[in-house]
């Protein structure tokens, strides 16, 4: 299973939960399989996709998902040690570990190596780390949604490789605009 | 401990409900102030740019988001702040300690405050720069204009301002 055909399966499982994807291929592949309001595309900021839905998850009440992926958080370790000690019941960081930089051409990356993000997760005290193949993501997606008294840190171990694909034919503000109202916010002044 | 009361009374005034720090010991005041106040949320985080997406995160959520840190967090932060504050239009406050300003008894500070205004003004960032106690009657208006602008605004408290406060 590649990023495509997770993304593609996950969608029988999120419905209204706030998701925050990662920047570039994840989110243009989220994009094409099922563009949603609820879903906010990352157009920049590698790295942060795991802390912009901290941030939001400990601003509202609705579950809030982070798709991020093995490189992104390489690039932000230090997040993993946030969420060990802060993340509230509602947040579920999804990490998707296809061992490379999808975005850049599939360049390794170390979770290809020595370097395993569910141990780092531990580490940092993250509860409720699971680490599964892509098939079993979903049926452990779905019990981190359902758990209103913990948070989750998934690693799901896929293949590498991307399918063709186009930029996002959305702006950065229109994105914002979108999300915040299906978070039900009214306008901000 | 008078300035920090004010700094933190005055960004509260402005919006200010979801506070970050990286700390320095000439924001400690106001992380011990924040620590026990229950009217807002507080966490100390590791990294300034990390900070950047947990702030942006909380405005999606309806949150006037304030990040305290030195001014070496801004050189670790830029990307963040260009290609996802700036990008999206948040708004978000830097309340940050001027480490390198007169007073500052650490000579290597004095590198990074030498390029500070210039990559704030690089990166279109407007300034409040705080070298007095009357200077910070004028934080609560300038915290709100960052919800005006939708965008980051940037508080600078000199060191002769904090240090013996």
């Amino acid at each position: 299973m590649n990023r495509f055909e997770l993304l593609n399966l996950l969608q029988n499982t999120i419905q209204d939960e706030l998701v925050v994807c990662n920047i570039g291929l994840p989110s243009q592949e989220l994009y094409k399989i099922n563009d949603r309001p609820n879903y906010f595309y990352m157009l920049g900021s590698m790295g942060l996709a795991s802390s912009i839905g901290l941030g939001l998850s400990l601003a509202v009440h609705k579950n809030v998902i982070s798709i991020d992926g093995d490189g992104s958080v390489l690039m932000n370790m230090n997040t993993l040690a946030t969420i060990g000690n802060r993340a509230p019941a509602n947040y579920t960081l999804l990490i998707v570990d296809n061992g490379s930089y999808g975005s850049t051409g599939d360049q390794k990356t170390f979770t290809n190596e020595r370097t395993s993000l569910k141990n780092v997760a531990i580490g940092s005290g993250c509860q409720n780390v699971i680490e599964c193949s892509g098939e079993e993501t979903n049926e452990n997606l779905k019990k981190a949604l359902a758990d209103k008294n913990n948070s989750y840190v998934i690693i799901s171990k896929i293949k590498s490789g991307n399918v063709p694909i186009k930029p996002i034919p959305l702006n950065a503000v229109t994105i914002r605009d979108r999300f915040r109202k299906e978070i039900g916010l009214v306008p901000y002044l | 401990m008078k300035i920090s009361k004010k700094i933190i009374s005055n960004l509260k005034e402005g919006g200010s409900d979801f506070f970050l720090s990286v700390p320095c010991k000439l924001l400690a005041n106001m992380i011990t102030i924040l620590e026990e106040d229950k009217e807002v949320y507080y966490s100390a985080i590791p990294r300034e740019e990390e900070g950047m997406g947990i702030c942006a995160g909380a405005y999606l959520g309806n949150k006037l988001p304030c990040i305290m840190m030195q001014n070496t967090g801004i050189g670790n932060s830029v990307n963040a702040i260009v290609s996802l504050l700036q990008l999206y239009q948040m708004p978000v406050v830097f309340l940050i300690s001027y480490r390198g300003t007169p007073g500052e008894p650490v000579g290597a500070q004095g590198a990074m405050a030498s390029v500070t205004e210039e990559i704030l003004d690089t990166l279109r960032i407007p300034m409040l720069r705080c070298n007095d106690e009357k200077d910070l009657d004028k934080i609560s208006t300038f915290t709100n204009h960052a919800k005006v602008i939708e965008g980051p605004v940037a508080i600078l408290c000199n060191f002769n301002l904090m240090k013996d406060d």
